[in-house]
Order: structure tokens, then sequence, then C-alpha cells
């Protein structure tokens, strides 16, 4: 037999779950953008960005962002943790990431608490419907990726990732990583737009 | 199971077969084996082309003469709607899905898909999303404002019963399942080919169906953020598309055309896969310039993206607009001429087996030239503006997915039906079938291109009697019967030879590539023992020793 | 597909088939959209010609004889591949370049500023029409006089509707939110039927429009007449239809001028005798068919926003012969 005959072709290097998740990321991402691209075109053409200017807390949507991305990166040591043989790390790191994530979520609910209180609505009008649309399918996301999470968390607990490597976590955390970047284009163009 | 000693055979990838309730009904619906999950794609789009169909006959019967009173516009504006809806949405995607999640890993020596599991949870989220799109009749009424339902005539206000939520659900949830089908799909080509089966040599069928399940998971989410704000407008009262408040009627343009236009290819593609692997068996050549087919497929899937606002000239966005867009669809014709030249060279000196399936495939490339043609002259803008929404452009769309897409698939099914059930379809049933669908297809759709040009718009559920327009009208309608009938004899063979076919063997049609090298059908982990792949053609290098392809640089 | 289109121009001499269509031009825009149908259909033609003839050739020239020869395996050929993608270019180019030039000649664009002669507002499902000059309102039937390049204003008020009148040329979308400009013209007297193009409900099918071109004094004098108010009818059954008419429910959704009725919501019926046919193209203008109208809208036009009151048959003559003196 030829040597060619045997080669596997390409060789990619992500294991079947995580290029399964690359794949779906890139899906959700384009799912992200058309959200975007309608808040954008929405603040150029209906003038949303007068009342996001009036109504939103660039400031303090900052600091649970920052609690966000600390999360991409607590859940990286997570996995270097394991990685290592560090269960101890891991498991901890795994904890500090559901909790900032936790706080992230608990920040958009006061966000929302207050701007209903202000009379901003999904009915309301157009930046309510646009604002609330994008933040809230984020925040689902962000939900979602917590629930990934504390599964994994719980396992972990249960003493299910004692080997060195773990296909479930480095795909988890590849969502949560999504997750987490996606909020700073979400975060630029809603936030920092109407700031400046 | 096949005992032919391959020189050299490798054993198929080792992937854990879950296993498999065999035997009954429940053997079929808790399956996770892509076989079975393939023929019930097969079978949910076979039961929903009957009703789209039906719906089609219902809107010819309502058309065939001037003022007619069959139905009423309320109820023609359902049937049309939920006609288009079935067809793309659950009779070419199930279809298509369906033949490749069959072929596929068989064509690339796999035992299965990557994710057997989830494979069955898209079966069952796109079945799930069909009958809730057609529970819309029980529920308040179906859908009624076309299938790329535009705003905001989908809106609220304008579409008060629950039938466009029932749409948007219905296609979300279908759409989920596609996006899933087209991951696993994807990893299964990336990783589990045979040794041996490099990118430049998978058969071409796996080219197209690569190429179509990366657009699928790009444009599959531009329908979903539309039909999410779209719901969120309907059920939450937001403003999303309603002009009055804020919103844009064009978004909405904008965004389903994104998505749909590279689904015009999702659905197109495959076909053109199936017409590649045909071709070459039944003309007993391989296909000519096999690289300027697999380029030609991923410069259309790229430009298939750049595309969608050809829909939307009629809007008046501006000439600079409208010539970007002009420019970039009169592109994607050449690398489908290219497609039509190659499989043309293909036959050319051959010896030539007209099959069922080869005259489905020969057929194709007229019917698919003319809606091609068709489709040039609906790029060129000022053209456009006067037949855009008129039924030139159904024809030119039925044209398109009917003398493209099911001519394919029928082509596709007469060439595979006896390694699925092991035996032949009726050539002489399939013969009846291919003259009469032909006869009855352009019957129905080629006089469509007069009455749009003499001023019959879509979507009209009756006309004045103008000039002519009854007569071709009845014409139109006497084809669709023609197709009906057709249909039927297609089902009937279908029903006749899966039982009491000739026995097929394991590969009838002397066909060249993986999935003819087991047996038919093939057992539930598809290979025992799998050919060496040298070239593109494993099965002719065993037939041919002394001058296999590989030894000709092939 | 556009070869056969040749061959049935040839078929159809008399010139009937294609009366109000894509290849009955009466407008310079329209010609030069037809000159280029033209030159596509036959670069369409020749292309599918070519495909036909070499199929069929295929076809019936490589069949597979009996004695079960191999032909030849030929794997390709990147000269052949070459020219045909160099030749489809040069296709692709030539089209390109006569689209560009009809596009500049189909659909001028209107210098900025410029104010429109006509507005047309598109409703479900009839056609408003108010001439922003003169001040006159019309609905369905539209009138222009002939030779003159007009700029019309097209909106919406409700869904998106279209604008389409084949031998005038262009059709172009009425979008909420959206308003769009395009000239009309018409270089020959003469009724142009037209019909709303995008599906807009259940209406759809019958929101047809008419376009008369008349004769510059012709129109000038139909327009001084559509500025006269109607004399009101002061006995007999007009009296009694007309009373109905400003005390029943008509005046929500209509107007006529010199009276309390002023909603847009329906069309303008100031002159509605003077017009050639009743909602939006559904049946001519006769008292008999305005009567069958009044009575049961839902019977002709399913859909139609204007439901059926049920009236007695005296209160229905009493309103048809009110309306019929609305000239």
């Amino acid at each position: 037999m030829d040597t060619e005959a045997q080669a596997v072709s390409v060789s990619v290097p992500w294991d079947n779950n995580k290029l399964a998740m690359l794949l779906f990321l890139l899906s959700e991402g384009t799912f992200f953008a058309f959200l975007i691209i309608a808040y954008v075109y929405y603040h150029a053409i209906s003038n949303t960005g007068v009342e996001a200017a009036k109504v939103l807390d660039p400031l303090k949507a900052g600091v649970y962002t920052v609690f966000l991305l600390s999360s991409s990166f607590t859940v990286w040591f997570a996995e270097k943790g394991l990685r290592r043989g560090n269960q101890k790390a891991f498991r901890s790191w795994l904890l500090v990431t559901l909790i900032l994530g936790a706080v992230f979520l608990v920040g958009q609910g006061r966000e929302y608490l207050h701007l209903y209180g202000e009379g901003v609505t999904v009915s309301g009008n157009i930046f309510g419907t646009s604002f609330f649309t994008l933040t809230g399918f984020h925040g689902f996301h962000v939900l979602l990726g917590l629930i990934a999470l504390t599964v994994i968390f719980v396992l972990a607990l249960k003493g299910d990732f004692l080997e060195n490597h773990s296909s479930a976590v480095e795909t988890v955390a590849l969502y949560w990583h999504f997750v987490d970047w996606i909020w700073v284009v979400i975060f630029s163009v809603i936030y920092l737009w109407a700031a400046f | 199971m096949s005992d032919i000693p391959f020189p050299g055979a490798s054993e198929a990838l080792p992937l854990p077969v879950p296993q498999e309730r065999t035997t009954g009904l429940l053997g079929w619906l808790s399956s996770v084996d892509h076989k079975k999950i393939g023929i019930l794609y097969l079978l949910a789009g076979l039961v929903f082309f009957g009703a789209g169909g039906i719906e089609a006959l219902l809107m010819r019967i309502q058309l065939a003469w001037p003022v007619n009173s069959f139905l009423s516009p309320q109820a023609f504006d359902q049937v049309f709607t939920m006609h288009g809806t079935t067809m793309i949405f659950f009779v070419a995607m199930p279809v298509l899905t369906g033949l490749a999640n069959y072929l596929i890993p068989l064509m690339i020596g796999a035992s299965d898909v990557a994710f057997p599991r989830l494979n069955a949870l898209s079966l069952w989220l796109l079945i799930c999303g069909g009958l809730l799109l057609y529970f819309s009749f029980v529920a308040g009424g179906a859908p009624a404002a076309g299938w790329f339902n535009y705003a905001p005539l989908s809106e609220k206000p304008y579409s008060s019963t629950v039938g466009v939520d029932y749409y948007s659900l219905g296609l979300l949830i279908a759409g989920i399942g596609s996006v899933v089908a087209a991951i696993n799909l994807i990893v299964t080509i990336i990783k589990y080919r045979a040794p041996g089966l490099t990118v430049r040599r998978l058969p071409l069928f796996v080219w197209m169906v690569l190429v179509t399940q990366f657009l699928i998971i790009l444009a599959l989410p531009a329908l979903n953020a539309s039909l999410v704000m779209l719901l969120i407008d309907r059920r939450l009262n937001a403003h999303f598309f309603q002009a009055a408040s804020g919103g844009s009627a064009i978004l909405w343009q904008h965004y389903f055309w994104a998505f749909g236009h590279p689904e015009v290819y999702i659905v197109i593609l495959p076909a053109f896969g199936m017409i590649s692997e045909v071709i070459p068996v039944f003309s007993r050549k391989p296909i000519f310039g096999y690289e300027y087919v697999a380029a030609s497929t991923v410069a259309i899937g790229v430009l298939s993206f750049l595309v969608w606002a050809h829909h939307m000239f009629a809007v008046g966005l501006g000439h600079s607009l409208d010539t970007m867009f002009a420019v970039s669809s009169l592109l994607i014709a050449v690398p489908t001429g290219v497609k039509i030249f190659n499989w043309i060279a293909t036959m050319w000196n051959g010896a030539i087996r007209f099959t069922t399936a080869m005259l489905f495939a020969t057929s194709f490339l007229i019917v698919f030239t003319i809606g091609g043609l068709s489709g040039v002259s609906l790029a060129i803008f000022p053209i456009d503006w006067q037949v855009t929404d008129t039924y030139y452009l159904v024809a030119h769309l039925h044209y398109v997915l009917f003398g493209g897409t099911v001519f394919g698939v029928f082509a596709g099914i007469y060439y595979w039906f006896p390694k699925m059930s092991g035996r032949m379809l009726s050539e002489k049933i399939g013969k009846w079938h291919f003259w009469t669908m032909l006869i009855g297809f352009n019957m129905t759709f080629f006089v469509m291109h007069f009455l749009g040009l003499m001023g019959m718009t879509r979507r009209v559920y009756t006309y004045p009697n103008l000039h002519d327009w009854g007569l071709l009208n009845m014409i139109s309608t006497i084809g669709a019967v023609i197709m009906g009938i057709s249909s039927l004899l297609f089902i009937w063979n279908v029903w006749v030879s899966r039982r009491s076919g000739e026995p097929a063997g394991d590969n009838p049609w002397e066909a060249w590539s993986l999935e003819w090298a087991t047996t038919s059908p093939p057992p539930v982990h598809n290979f025992d023992r799998i050919p060496p792949i040298r070239s593109r053609r494993p099965l002719y290098d065993l037939e041919h020793p002394d001058h296999p392809d590989w030894k000709n640089g092939h | 597909m556009l070869w056969a289109v040749a061959l049935v121009g040839w078929l159809d001499s008399d010139q009937t088939m294609f009366k109000n269509s894509v290849f009955s031009p009466v407008s310079p825009q329209a010609l030069s959209i037809t000159h280029l149908t033209w030159i596509v259909a036959i670069v369409a033609m020749a292309i599918l010609l070519l495909v036909t003839a070499l199929v069929l050739y295929a076809a019936f020239k490589f069949r597979r004889r009996p004695s079960g020869f191999e032909p030849r395996q030929v794997f390709g050929n990147s000269r052949l591949e070459k020219t045909w993608t160099i030749g489809a270019l040069v296709v692709v180019a030539f089209l390109f370049v006569v689209t560009v030039r009809t596009m500049r000649s189909s659909d001028r664009t209107p210098p900025p500023g410029e104010q429109p002669n006509l507005v047309v507002t598109a409703h479900q499902w009839w056609w408003e029409a108010r001439y922003p000059q003169s001040g006159v309102v019309t609905a369905n039937e539209i009138h222009i006089p002939v030779g003159r390049a007009w700029l019309v204003q097209l909106k919406s008020a409700d869904v998106i509707h279209d604008w389409w009148v084949p031998d005038l040329g262009r059709k172009i979308d009425a979008i909420p939110g959206h308003p769009n400009h395009f000239w009309i013209q018409a270089d020959k007297p003469g009724t142009y039927l037209g019909t709303c193009a995008e599906y807009c409900g259940a209406g759809h099918a019958w929101m047809r429009i008419r376009v008369i071109a008349q004769p510059e004094a012709e129109f000038k004098a139909w327009e001084q007449h559509q500025l006269e108010i109607p004399p009101k009818p002061t006995s007999g059954d007009a009296a009694a239809g007309n009373k109905l008419f400003d005390n029943f429910t008509c005046v929500y959704c209509h107007a006529v001028e010199g009276t309390p009725a002023k909603a847009d919501v329906g069309p303008d019926l100031t002159h509605v005798a003077s017009r050639e046919t009743l909602a939006a193209g559904r049946l001519i203008n006769t008292p008999e068919n305005l009567g069958k109208w009044i009575t049961d809208p839902q019977e002709y036009k399913p859909g139609a926003h204007m439901p059926n009151f049920d009236f007695s048959k005296q209160q229905v003559r009493d309103l048809v012969a009110y309306l019929e003196t609305l000239k």
C-alpha cells in the first residue's frame, strides 16, 4: 500500500466537539451580527442614539462589563489548572467564573428594572425594541453559558474530570469566551456610542 | 455483505455505532443511524411534497380561467404562502439533507455521521417545525403574507391571525435543526474521511454538500434573526418593521434576502452535486474538469452572499446599489455556465446509457439553462423593473427550483434508490414518469413567461378577462395536472419497486465511488472493508488494475 | 424565457397578445427597456440554442453501442475551461454595459428639489392620486397630458404596494416611510392598463390602474371639470341618497368636495360618476354595477375594507341616484 493511501488528508487541530462548537459559534456570531446591524441601523435612521444617551449609564454597564470580561480569563485559568492536574485550581476558577457571570446577569437585570421604571420598554419605541432585543439575546446566551458551566462545575465536584484533558470543559469554555467577547462589540455599539 | 477481496483494503474508521433497535416502527422513530434518518428525511419531504403539490393544484384550478371563484382571495393567499414555504423549507431542504445524510458517510467511507444523536435531533426539529407550520390551518388560519413574508403586511395590523406566528416559530425550529445538521455534516466530512480520501479526491456531491453546509450555517442566522425580530414585533408590540414608529419595512427585505439568496444555492448546489455524480457514471467517463466544477461551486457559494438586493430592484434603492448588485448577480452566471459546459464535455465522446436517472440529468442541463438565462435577464435591472413580481419571475424560479433542484433530485433518487433499498426502481414506470414530468413541467411553466411579459402579476387570486390570459392560464393548469399524475407515477414506482423491484446487487450501475463498495442496502456499520483510495474513482481502479486512474496521475 | 418571445411575437402578428405589455412601449423610458429586452433575448436565445444543440448532439451521437466498448477516459482540458470561462465573462461584460446605458435612459434621476406633478398614494386596495399644482384629487384612474414627462411621487398609506403600467415603463414599490419617485410619460393618447405588482393582501388582484393619456387641451378640460363642485341634488332619490350619504357611515371613509365628507380612507367620490371603473378596476362603472357594489362589496372584492351595510333596496337606489350626480 502506498503511503499516500494511508494518510488522512487534512489534520484538523480540534476534536469533534470543539470543531462543532466553532462552527456553531460561527453561526451564532452571524446571528448576533444581524441584531447588532439592526441596532446600528436604527441608531442611524431613527436617531435612537439620543434616547440611548439619555437613559443609559455607560459607567455602571462598564463595571459589569469588566466582570464579564474577567470571567473569560478565569475560565482560561480553570482550563490551565485542569491541564496541570491541579483539581483545586480548576474547581476554584470555575466557581469564580460562575460568580462573575452571575454578577453580570444581576447587573443586567438591575439595569432592565431601572429602565422599565423610566418607561423604557420593548414596545415603548424603536430604541427600546432594538436595545432589549440585542441585550436580551446576549443575556439569554450568558444564562445558557452559566447553566453549562454549572453542569461542568457539579460534575467537577463529583470528580468527573480527573484526566488532564477534557473536551467537554474546553468546548464549554470556547462558548463562554464567545459570549464574553461578543459583549465587547455590543457594549461598544450601545453604551460607548451613546456616551460619545 | 460484500466479500470482494479488496487488495490493500483498510478497516473502516472505528466510530462507535450506538446500539440500534433495528425492527419495527419504534426502530425507525428512535433511530440514530444516518441511513434511517436519511430515509426519514426523504419520507418527510415526500409527505410535504404531497401537501405543497395539492396547494399548487388548488392555485392552478383557481387560475384556470378569469374571474373564477373556486377559492376566495383569503384562501388563495394562504395556499400560495404555504405552497412556497412548504416547498422551500419542508421539501427541498429535507430531501437534500436526507440524501446528504444517507450518502455522505457512505461516500467518504465512514460508519456514521460525527454526532448520530444530534442527527436525530435535527430530523425531529425539522418535522416538528413543519407540523407547527401546518397546525396553523386549524389554529385560526395559515400564514397569508407570502413565503418571504414582507413587513409590514406580515405585522399584526395587517395579518391579525396567528398564521404568521406559526410560520415564524415553525421556520425557527426547522432552521435550528438545519444548522445543527449542517455542523454535523461538516465535522463528518472534515474528520471521518477514509484513509486516502483527500480533499482533491472527494466525490463532487460531497464537495457541493460541504459548501452548502457552510452556506446554511452562515445564511440561516439571517432568517432566524429576522423571524425573532418579527415575533417580537407581533407578540410584544415592538417596532422593528413598523415605519410609523421609527422602524423600517426595507430592513426586513434586506435581512430576508441576505438569507434568501444563499438559500437558493442551498437548495440547488446539492442537486448540482448529484448531476455531477450521475452524468459521469452513465457516460462511462470521469467528470470533465473536476477542479473547475469544485472551484466554481466555491465561487457560487461566496458570490451568493453578495447578491441579495437583486430581489429588491423595485424598492428604489438608487442606481449605484442597483448597479453593484447587478454586477455580482451577473458574475454568478460565469461559474454556473462553467458547470454546464463541464457536464456537457463529460458526455462528449462517452458511451451514454439513457436510464431514467440519466434522462433526468440530461434534461436538467437544458431546463436549468432556461432558468439560468431568465435569471440573467432578471439581474439586468431595467428588465427586472418590468418583469419582477410577474409570472415571468414565477416561471424563472420554477425553472431553477423545479427544473434544477427537483430534476436533479429525481436523477439522484433513480441513481441511489438501489443502494438504499437493494432493489431497482422500475425503468418502465420511470420512463413514463420522466416524459410526463418533462411535458407537464414545460406546459405549466413555459407559458408563464408570456403571462408575465403580458402584464400578469404574481400572487393574484384571479385576473380580468384580458386577451389570451385565460387561454395561457388554462394551458398552465393542464400542465400542472399532468405533473400531478406524473408525481403519482413516481410514488407508485417507489411503492412497487421497494418490494418487488429487480435485486440491485452492490453496484448495479458499475459506478466508481465508495458507496457502491458495500452491500445494498448497507449494513448498520456501512463497511466491513474499505478499498484503497488512490484516486477519485477507487472502484474504477479496482476494476482496471492495469490502468488505474492513479497511474495516470489523477 | 426570452427567446421564445421572438417566436410568439412572430406568431402573434395581429399584435393582440402583447397589447398592454413590455412589448408595447409608448414612452421613451419603456422603449429603452424594450430595446434592452430584445438585446438580452437574442443573446439568451443564442446561448440556449448552443447548449441545447450540444446536449442533443451528445445525446444522440454518443449513446452506448451494444459492443460494450469503453470510451477514452478524459479528465479535462484547461484550455477549454479557460475558453468558456472567458467567453462567459465577455458575454456578462457586454450585458453589463447595455444595462448601465439603459439604466440612465429608462429611469432618469430627478434633479434635487424638483416638485412632483403628481402624488400617488397606494392604499389597501386602491390608488389615491393628487395633482399638487391644480389641487385635483382622484382615484385609480390617472389622467396625464400626452407627451409630457411628469415626475410622480409614490407613497404608501399602509403596506408595500407596487406601481406598474408595462407600456409606460418601470415598476416601483410604494413603501411606507420611503417615498419613491418615477417619471410617467405617454407619447400616444390612450388608456394604459396597469396593476399593483407587490402582493399586499386579500384585495391585491383588484388593485388595478388605468392611466388615461389625453392631448393637452382635453387634459386641461378634464382637470377643470374635476375642480368643479357638483351641484347638490334637491329632489327625488338623489336628494334622499345625499342625505343618507351625509348622515350614515359613508363620510367616515370617503370625501365629497363641498360636503361634510372629508375622509381619505376610501377613494374620493367627488367625481365618481365620471370614472370608467369601480373598485380599482373590478367593475365597469354603470349605475347597475354601482348598485351591486354598494349592496355587497364583499361579493365583488372579498376582503375589501368597505363592509356590507345591509342597505335596503330603496336605500341602494337612493345612493346610486346620488352618486350618479357626482359627475
